[in-house]
């Protein structure tokens, strides 16, 4: 019976040992777990573009997930629209875009729960859209205006953009962020008469260089943890 | 986040800028024809006392450009409504007609501004009471005319 009682008692220590051992492993695991998800977010700058003249109706999503750590690849999409009135012509425009790229945190936080990030990053943009000139006057105050037939062509743009932003985690698992945005056409003459007023998602068709910004809100949706 | 805002704001205001474009010209593409004679010295120019010019319009009438002015070059309107243009050049009580071919395409100037036309010249024709010869110096004209720009020579 004393011998019994011993080995309870030893087998007792070494469980507790062994727990004492391994708690601390156990519980380092748990605090260094880090939530891995896609992240889905809103550009709310895009509706700073209704009061711009002329007003540009649209909206644009972006869809990103750190597949490896501060390695985010990244998919944008939007559709863009616009009519103006001018004293020779009326131009409309509108159609979607879509860009491909991948963002790298170059903020790195000892704490891996922690999910603010500072990042650099690149994409691939392509919009399809319309863009139709009507009622088109060439003035002669001497031979009579000419009035040219509307002019309708669909396009395809091309772009690549170098991209700097911030994204901060204001609750769990929702963020606010912004992006700078400096962009190439690699398209310039897309259409043989005239530049389109705005190629979506990428700016001013006139312009070879275009800068972009974008001001968003995010939601991650938590799949995992690891 | 606030930082984020003013910048935001600041880029907003710098688009909206840009988006102000003061039109000066008022989008007629001119042809400059310049006067010249050939003397001993070669080819000079030359200024002619009283010239009238009016252009042939289909359907309209007659309307001068120049009425008896001394004139060594002059600014004529080129007609964005077909491939040629027609005028009746008129020094003391001779006339002469200079018809001028020319491709006809158009061009966005700016959204602000407008379209205009882009012309190509490629042939002169003309009657020979005065005109001697004629000379295409700089075949394509646009809306935007450059300070001593010249696209013909008419010798006299």
């Amino acid at each position: 019976m004393q011998n019994w009682n011993r080995m309870k008692n030893i087998s007792g220590y070494i469980f507790s040992v062994v727990l004492l051992v391994l708690l601390p492993v156990m519980a380092a695991g748990q605090d260094t777990l880090r939530s891995i998800g896609p992240r889905i977010g809103l550009d709310l700058s895009r509706f700073a573009y209704l009061f711009f003249d002329p007003a540009e109706r649209g909206a644009e999503l972006s869809l990103d997930m750190e597949i490896v750590r501060s390695l985010y690849p990244v998919v944008e999409v939007g559709f863009s629209s616009l009519r103006e009135t001018e004293d020779q012509f009326d131009y409309a425009m509108s159609g979607a875009y879509g860009r491909v790229g991948a963002d790298y945190n170059i903020l790195q936080h000892a704490d891996r729960t922690v999910y603010h990030t500072v990042t650099v990053g690149g994409r691939y943009g392509v919009a399809r859209f319309q863009h139709r000139a009507e009622n088109v006057t060439i003035p002669s105050g001497y031979w009579g205006d000419y009035l040219l037939e509307s002019h309708e062509y669909s396009l395809t743009g091309h772009w690549l953009e170098l991209v700097g932003a911030v994204k901060a985690e204001i609750f769990t698992n929702f963020f606010m962020g912004w992006s700078l945005r400096y962009r190439i056409l690699l398209n310039p003459d897309m259409d043989p008469l005239f530049a389109p007023l705005i190629v979506p998602g990428y700016g001013r068709g006139a312009q070879n260089r275009a800068i972009g910004f974008t001001y968003s809100v995010y939601y991650k949706i938590p799949l995992y943890k690891k | 986040m606030k930082n984020g805002l003013l910048l935001f704001l600041a880029l907003a205001l710098i688009t909206a800028c840009a988006t102000q474009e003061i039109c000066n010209n008022d989008n007629q593409s001119e042809l400059v024809a310049r006067f010249k004679t050939e003397g001993e010295l070669g080819t000079v120019d030359t200024t002619l006392a009283a010239v009238s010019v009016h252009g042939i319009r289909p359907g309209l009438p007659d309307s001068l450009i120049y009425l008896n002015e001394p004139l060594s070059s002059m600014v004529l309107p080129l007609n964005p409504n077909g491939d040629f243009s027609i005028f009746v050049i008129e020094v003391d009580g001779l006339s002469d007609t200079l018809r001028i071919n020319h491709r006809t395409e158009y061009y966005l100037i700016s959204y602000t501004c407008g379209f205009a036309a882009l012309f190509t010249l490629e042939t002169l024709e003309h009657t020979s009471r005065m005109i001697r010869d004629t000379r295409i110096i700089q075949a394509e004209i646009d809306a935007e005319l450059e300070q001593n720009e010249e696209h013909i020579w008419i010798y006299f």
